[in-house]
């Protein structure tokens, strides 16, 4: 298995994104939340009709909760505009390069006309990494800390 | 030279067991990391990552207050500690999960009721692929590092991810005959 090249040639679809949960844009932050609690995921796409708008993560919840906001107010208020994307097309290598330069731990799969199809997020990307490397890292010993730390004898 | 994958150290060519750590090296011989980003996730232990600061709490500190304080140090999780002991971490995740929409009633809870407190931790000199594996394994998204048993720093899944970026633009595609990925940084 060649990783250097796998990471160019294998798509975001191997990197086992997850099913798109979405809610369009005038939803009840409320409500997203209590979905979110619900599903135990930690990010709802936000759409305008069919059309992908924005994503609102543990984040922006956590902003909005630490700082008391309303929470009857709509979604858009609160969600991140215009996410940066991926195409299912697009290589693990491009999505680990958006995703580490612009700081953003999930990247919604969308396709050619803004629809998301699905949602990348980083564990998918780790496990991706992980699944590469099946000798080296799943054989790793069970405890990361050496039997001695000195050679014995004087 | 054989590289001990458990503990970094170099061994002389031909030994099958690690001088400093008695693991088998016998799988590791031979051509090894042909690659930039495998040879960062092998090799490089974590201190390579600058883990950065943690913020930490007691935990009879207020929930809300852990809040404010993610916020305001732009950071994913606060590790509990009492008595300079890892006792819990709390992360963003937990606050979804547990608090929700009733962060504002439960604000004065202590952070102890909604903290996880089974918690997997590291060395600064482990290697880059124990925090995957235990990213993967467990799902977490940061694990705190300790020295002499005291939390020093944490590194998260988006660090690593970054740290993998950095190497990705010295890959060369497969079957272009150029080794640079080989040399040692």
């Amino acid at each position: 298995m060649n990783l250097g090249s796998d990471l160019h040639t294998e798509t975001v679809l191997q990197a086992s994104p997850l099913q798109p949960v979405c809610v369009q844009i005038d939803t009840p932050v409320r409500s997203a939340l209590e979905r979110l609690q619900e599903i135990g995921r930690s990010a709802v796409l936000v759409c305008e009709g069919d059309r992908l708008v924005g994503i609102f993560t543990e984040r922006d919840a956590l902003r909005l909760l630490a700082s008391d906001g309303d929470l009857n107010a709509p979604i858009r208020e609160f969600m991140a505009s215009n996410p940066v994307t991926v195409r299912q097309t697009d290589s693990v290598e491009t999505a680990i390069s958006k995703m580490s330069s612009n700081g953003y731990r999930r990247l919604p799969i969308v396709d050619d006309r803004g629809r998301p199809t699905g949602l990348l997020d980083a564990s998918g990307l780790i496990h991706w990494l992980v699944d590469h490397f099946p000798s080296a890292v799943y054989n790793l010993p069970p405890v990361a800390k050496p039997a001695m730390h000195q050679r014995e004898g004087p | 030279m054989t590289v001990c994958p458990d503990c970094g150290h170099e061994n002389i060519e031909g030994e099958e067991f690690c001088a400093v750590c008695e693991q088998p090296l016998v799988e590791v011989a031979g051509p090894q990391c042909s690659t930039e980003v495998e040879r960062r996730l092998l090799l490089h232990p974590i201190r390579r990552l600058n883990p950065r600061e943690p913020v930490l709490v007691a935990p009879n500190t207020p929930v809300g207050e852990v809040l404010r304080k993610l916020v305001d140090q732009h950071i994913g999780c606060a590790v509990v500690v009492s008595d300079h002991k890892v006792v819990g971490i709390f992360t963003e995740r937990d606050v979804l999960l547990k608090l929700n929409v009733r962060a504002a009633e439960l604000r004065d809870h202590p952070v102890s009721e909604f903290m996880t407190a089974k918690v997997e931790t590291l060395e600064l000199d482990d290697r880059i692929a124990f925090a995957l594996h235990k990213m993967d394994v467990g799902g977490y998204r940061h694990i705190p590092i300790l020295r002499d048993g005291r939390v020093i720093g944490i590194i998260s899944v988006r660090r690593i991810l970054n740290y993998i970026a950095g190497a990705l633009g010295r890959e060369t595609p497969a079957g272009q005959g150029n080794d640079a990925g080989n040399k040692a940084p």
